[in-house]
């Protein structure tokens, strides 16, 4: 360390401690935005897994429905309109990029799969036959799935979006361009999930 | 009352609200079988309680039944998910449990008979939804249109096992305790005249008396039972299963 000249020493004195003391803040301040930072990441990785989960009963959704659909052909063969429709909406889910989009994409295979449902209501046969009910077990299973780890989803998108309106996550998360996540609501055909009655 | 005071309380009231409203009013285990409302026949029951615990012993598979009058408010899926993670029925590490609740009550002025079975992560692979509802349907159901809740249960309990174990379960009870404690005794006779002559070299590794890992079943316990539920093993669900209504 060099020797200060005495008639310096002491501003210079008094500037290293200003020095020190913005050091020690901006120490701490980093620390606090590292500690905060690292604590947004896991809970958007959290709420990232939660979603897949939710996209994993998806696709396991549609995987069922033709399966589904082709058991109904064989009883009903004549309802073209309603088959078609479930192939939209299934390819709609398929294709959707976005939370948002599966999500509507989702509940719109929610109503025609209601539909289809309530037009196999008139097949007596249909109803009684071994498969179908299997594959309205195997569906029903699935669309409780669905309504399981959405409620896990929305959960963890609670947790997010109110801790990163909260003091002083908000600033961290304003720096980083973290934004709100949307909530998964349900259809009301969801809300009434499908039951198999005898 | 001062304004501290008055804060207090509120926080007070706000804390009791929290602690009301995220504890759901979920039973406590009993032990495998829990028939709150008094539907299942004694022979059932331990039958039930025999092939749960077996099955636990042997598997690590942790099969529970339960009777309820209410769903509180829930519907009986909801209620069934919740109950099998509060409850946490089966091993945590492979989630291998299984439940079998089954409503008979009122709601909103409507009687509610349902039975939901609720599988474990674990199991979705050797039962999938389909199966459960198969089950149901064949083994299960016919026995409650006759009003024999026990009986349909039991016959679900050893379907269910059949599948998850490959093994048909076809559980004896007194006459066969009789031969079990016969045979015990010539094995114990056995034992003695083998250690009275120490001959060491007859005795096959540790535990091979008792090794009845996947064959046959644990005679029940002696003694009062019912008070050593050491309650389920931490496992968890996500919505697998299948329910009816009848």
């Amino acid at each position: 360390m060099v020797e200060e000249p005495a008639a310096n020493s002491r501003g210079g004195i008094n500037l290293k401690k200003g020095l020190v003391i913005v050091g020690i803040v901006v120490l701490i301040l980093a620390v606090v935005v590292i500690g905060q930072y690292n604590s947004l990441v896991s809970m958007e990785t959290n709420v990232d897994a939660q979603w897949a989960q939710v996209e994993n009963q998806f696709q396991r959704r549609a995987d069922l429905i033709p399966n589904l659909v082709s058991t109904v052909k064989g009883f009903a063969s004549h309802e073209q309109e309603i088959f078609q429709e479930i192939a939209e909406a299934r390819s709609r889910l398929l294709s959707a990029q976005d939370p948002q989009s599966q999500m509507e994409a989702n509940n719109s295979l929610d109503a025609s799969l209601g539909r289809l449902l309530a037009i196999s209501e008139n097949y007596p046969t249909l109803k009684a036959d071994a498969s179908f009910i299997r594959l309205q077990d195997e569906l029903a299973g699935t669309e409780n799935r669905i309504a399981f780890e959405r409620k896990r989803y929305n959960e963890s998108v609670e947790k997010w979006n109110r801790s990163i309106r909260r003091f002083p996550m908000v600033i961290v998360a304003n720096m980083f361009g973290k934004a709100q996540y949307p909530y998964f609501e349900a259809s009301e055909q969801a809300k009434s999930v499908p039951q198999v009655e005898f | 009352m001062g304004k501290t005071g008055r804060l207090v309380s509120l926080v007070l009231v706000v804390l009791l609200l929290m602690v009301g409203s995220s504890m759901a009013a979920f039973p406590k285990p009993m032990g495998y079988v829990n028939d709150f409302i008094n539907v299942i026949d004694p022979v059932s029951y331990k039958e039930m309680e025999i092939i749960a615990k077996n099955l636990k012993e042997s598997q690590g598979i942790e099969i529970a039944v339960v009777t309820v009058a209410s769903t509180d408010g829930m519907t009986a899926k909801e209620y069934a998910v919740e109950l099998f993670n509060q409850w946490g029925i089966g091993g945590s590490s492979y989630d291998t449990g299984l439940l079998m609740l089954l409503v008979i009550g009122e709601e909103d002025g409507r009687v509610q008979r349902e039975i939901q079975v609720e599988v474990g992560y674990g199991l979705e692979g050797d039962l999938p939804d389909g199966k459960v509802g198969a089950i149901l349907d064949n083994y299960v159901l016919p026995h409650f249109s006759e009003g024999q809740y026990g009986k349909g249960l039991l016959e679900g309990m050893k379907a269910y096992a059949g599948e998850l174990t490959g093994e048909s379960y076809v559980v004896d009870t007194e006459e066969n305790d009789a031969i079990k404690t016969l045979i015990s005794f010539f094995v114990i006779v056995i034992l003695l005249l083998i250690f009275s002559r120490r001959t060491p070299l007859i005795i096959g590794p540790r535990g091979t008396t008792r090794g009845r890992r996947g064959g046959g079943y644990m005679p029940p316990p002696r003694g009062p039972s019912g008070g050593g539920f050491g309650g389920f093993g931490g496992g968890k669900s996500g919505g697998g299963g299948a329910g009816r209504k009848f």
